[in-house]
């Protein structure tokens, strides 16, 4: 029987700087990928001329060289910071509604402040109030935890205290009173998945702080350049990845792993499995219903699966100025009710006044495209359910029809868009659930209401010896997140093994 | 231990409360199990199992192969897609994609239509070795040449060659039959009438229905033949369609035909984004391509190395996917034509010739992965698959 140190299941972001980190500290590690391209989410597709970018939208966490940030230490530590070439964004996001509204901000603190006192000059003072909480909130916030302060208290981190779990619309409703200002201010519920009366300040914080300090970046050839260099240096490191071969089962005696199988029937030796899947497919499908303890069950019993969401991929013969699309992210919304609607329309098949996000990446990289061609990633959040009740046979009109509604939509805002379409192609929560295996194809994993942050569940931890988590259901979900959790489940094992 | 901090957070207990209610009232993921597959297999099955259901003559070197389901339930798919189809001829297990020429209204069955092929393995096993009731193991449908009612024209003008007709008697059946409000011009070379196949279906529905309109271009006629003769050149096809303004093109055929009607629709003005080209296997004759290096023979051989494993023979001249089937190794492929990418593999010594314009990712490119169905061993090789 084949032994390793380590096997990863599946090498989407997670998994593959689980598997990068413990190939690099020499142990001898299998990763295991259903597919015949590592990535998961991190990849791209060729259409025509183009490689379109599936997921990835504003990296967050890298800093530049001169003030690197957490994901740019991380990807240097695992030697791929060589291979990639990262393109900064000057634009924090662009707001755009079909009446002619338009609002950019831009990566930086002061000039979202200026930008936005002048456009609601009678909220000044507020604004400043709003940026001086949510940085406070994240600087106490990685005092106490990233920097592990010994000794935390209320008299040092009040913010912290008194604002964490509290729902970002609460602080919105205190310190604003111009609706339209509000709603401009949490558009990025869309990148967390819970409209903002249901998300926490602390998410909202957080992103805006992360996004002006390190600022939003974007990768030369896309999300899959960084799979493919994650991939190489595991490989380089001694790894052995096998695609097209996912795990059929973990295998679990006395509460241990002892093994894998994979779906070709290979039967491998491990102690140590990192699991890549989502915690529903690990316990419900890959292990044995009686080594799964119950209360392993409950605990994910109580978390919601999160929206997937419709996708359209656009190819342009011309660059984004012919279409007046001028910033590299740009949320187009109709209305600023950002409230409990929103599961209403997320939960529908229809595309009606959803907020969507339209990213250019050919603004930022105009390589990113051939010459002269441009494309965009047009993405709406929506619960699989629905779809998963479309008759086969219906499948594809639904789609179109879909496609057709999200594109009139955007010709709304950027009325020349169909005139230059060379390319298109949409994904449906489905495509997603096909891609990457996640039941009802959730691309957030779990619902990131407070109750399940970081603090109130396992993590990476799993009620079996050797079993770790690693994907964007084990805490937050997005890249840098994802990015980290598998590095984390990588220094668990190292630490077991006292190998770290 | 200690208290932790967020336990003195402002609001803790009414999260504290929140969970345990939500885990009282909460989801029994164990039912979902293999729940992702079963619905994933209801649109895109890995695979099916499909049984010969009839054979039909077409033309002398041409038969329509009828299948259904062995299971009964066949995946949808848009009239223009194709499926592979799994063969073991001389004990290799190789695959090719056919459009399925049936329209995608008639869920019961799938039909292709198989052309002879000079030295075609697969081609000659299927119009000679299948028997009806024989299994057969295909791809479930793929493919992205389809009319996409988002941005294509509903009017259609479909240039073929040879076996080339194949989706757009798809198209044309589900538009007869289905009654979208399309126009669709199909213009189909032959060398010979003789070839044309579907000649008399084609020709029944461009008389009876407005909206089809079916011109065979014949470049050998026989006496008396009083349709279109030559190549499809602009001005032919503007006499049959009129002005290229609201219409997209579609090709099927071989790449000679590509070669000399891109440029004569390109000269008639249709702007590039609106010519759509199905793919159409790996070029013939490789080492003819402008850019193959002189120094290599078609007939070269050179030794592959499957991860570290027993090496295997191959010839420059044939795709790389080829030498690996042969080698008995098992390469998932589908389009075997350099665009589905199911047949990337990593190249981690050695040199392979890849012709122009196959959609391989950029950082694929930069980390050596090759699609093994378009790539030509120029040295020995290291690969992982």
């Amino acid at each position: 029987m084949e032994t390793y140190d380590a096997v990863v299941i599946g090498a989407g972001n997670g998994g593959l700087t689980a598997a990068a980190g413990l190939a690099q500290k020499g142990l001898h590690v299998l990763l295991l990928e259903r597919h015949n391209i590592p990535g998961g989410c991190a990849t791209s597709f060729c259409r025509g001329r183009f490689e379109f970018e599936v997921a990835l939208h504003q990296l967050s966490g890298m800093g530049t060289t001169e003030k690197p940030g957490p994901l740019r230490m991380l990807l240097y530590s695992l030697g791929v910071l060589d291979d990639l070439e990262f393109v900064e964004m000057k634009d924090l996001y662009s707001v755009a509604m079909p009446d002619g509204f338009r609002l950019t901000l831009k990566a930086d603190r002061d000039q979202v402040i200026s930008e936005l006192a002048q456009r609601f000059p009678h909220e000044t003072a507020a604004i400043h109030r709003f940026f001086d909480l949510a940085y406070a909130y994240a600087n106490q916030m990685l005092a106490a935890f990233f920097f592990k302060d010994p000794s935390p208290s209320r008299e040092k981190y009040p913010v912290l205290y008194s604002h964490a779990f509290k729902p970002a619309s609460e602080i919105l409703d205190e310190i604003f009173t111009d609706p339209m200002l509000k709603g401009l201010l949490s558009v990025y519920w869309g990148y967390l998945g819970l409209p903002p009366n249901r998300l926490s300040f602390a998410y909202l914080a957080m992103l805006f702080f992360v996004y002006i300090e390190f600022k939003p970046f974007h990768i030369k050839g896309g999300s899959q350049a960084l799979s493919n260099a994650l991939a190489n240096r595991f490989l380089s490191n001694g790894g052995t990845v096998r695609f097209n071969c996912g795990a059929k089962r973990i295998i679990v005696e006395n509460g241990s792993v002892q093994g894998v199988e994979t779906e070709d029937g290979d039967r491998i030796q491990t102690r140590y499995v990192v699991s890549n899947a989502s915690q529903v497919t690990t316990y419900a499908q890959l292990m044995d219903r009686e080594a799964v303890p119950d209360h392993a069950l409950t605990e994910m019993g109580g978390r919601s699966l999160s929206p997937s969401a419709f996708t359209l991929f656009v190819g342009f013969d011309c660059g984004p100025e012919a279409l007046g699309i001028t910033e590299t992210t740009n949320f187009l919304i109709d209305s600023f009710q950002f409230d409990d609607r929103i599961f209403n329309r997320m939960r529908s098949l229809g595309i009606t006044d959803e907020t969507m996000v339209l990213s250019c990446y050919d603004v930022a990289d105009p390589d990113f495209s051939p010459p002269g061609a441009c494309q965009a990633n047009i993405v709406t959040l929506k619960y699989g359910e629905p779809w998963m009740h479309i008759p086969p046979t219906r499948y594809h009109r639904v789609k179109f029809q879909c496609a057709e509604a999200m594109l009139r939509r955007v010709e709304a805002i950027f009325p020349n868009v169909r005139a230059h379409i060379e390319e298109l192609e949409a994904a449906t929560p489905l495509t997603h659930m096909r891609y990457l295996g996640h039941p009802e194809g959730a691309i957030y994993g779990f619902e990131q209401y407070t109750k399940d942050a970081m603090f109130f569940q396992p993590g990476r931890f799993a009620p079996i010896e050797g079993l770790f988590f690693a994907s964007g259901r084990i805490g937050d979900c997005g890249f840098q997140p994802t990015l980290h959790a598998g590095m984390s489940a990588a220094k668990s094992i190292l630490k077991k093994l006292g190998a770290a | 231990m200690s208290k932790a901090i967020f336990e003195e957070f402002d609001g803790y207990q009414d999260i504290v409360d929140e969970i345990d209610f939500s885990r009282r009232r909460g989801v029994d993921y164990t039912v979902y199990r293999d729940s992702v597959s079963r619905q994933i297999d209801l649109l895109h099955p890995r695979r099916i199992t499909l049984r010969v259901a009839d054979i039909r003559d077409e033309t002398a070197s041409t038969k329509t192969l009828r299948f259904v389901a062995q299971d009964g339930y066949l995946p949808p798919f848009l009239a223009g897609q194709y499926i592979a189809i799994f063969v073991d001829v001389a004990g290799v297990r190789t695959s090719r994609p056919y459009s399925i020429s049936s329209p995608p209204n008639q869920t019961g069955y799938y039909e292709i239509t198989v052309r002879r092929v000079q030295e075609g393995r697969v081609s000659n096993y299927l119009l000679d070795e299948l028997r009806r009731g024989d299994i057969l193991e295909a791809s479930g449908p793929s493919g992205h040449f389809y009319h996409n009612p988002v941005f294509h024209d509903p009017t259609m003008v479909c240039l073929a060659g040879g076996s080339g007709v194949t989706p757009f008697v798809s198209m044309v059946r589900e538009i007869v039959e289905c009654g979208p409000d399309r126009t669709l011009f199909l213009i189909y070379g032959n060398k010979t009438l003789d070839e044309a196949i579907f000649h008399d279906e084609l020709s029944r529905m461009s008389d009876r229905f407005r909206h089809i309109t079916y011109a065979p271009v014949i470049e050998d006629p026989l006496e008396g033949y009083d349709g279109a003769t030559g190549l499809m050149t602009g001005q032919l096809i503007q006499e049959i369609i009129g002005g290229p303004a609201d219409k997209t093109f579609y090709l099927c055929g071989p790449q000679g035909m590509y070669d000399f009607c891109v440029p004569e629709l390109l000269t008639m003005g249709v702007p590039p984004r609106k010519i759509r080209r199905e793919i159409y296997g790996p070029p013939a004759r490789i080492w003819e391509d402008p850019a193959w290096p002189r120094e290599i023979h078609a007939e070269d051989r050179f030794r592959v190395r499957v991860a570290g494993g027993t090496p295997i023979d191959a010839r420059a001249g044939e795709p790389l996917l080829t030498a690996l089937e042969r080698a008995g190794l098992r390469v998932p492929s589908l389009c075997r034509s350099g665009e589905c990418s199911m047949c990337r593999v990593k190249i981690r010594s050695g040199k392979v010739f890849q012709p122009a314009g196959i959609p391989v990712r950029k950082s694929d490119r930069q980390f050596g992965y090759v699609h093994a169905c378009v790539s030509y061993p120029l040295t020995d090789l290291e690969i992982l698959i």
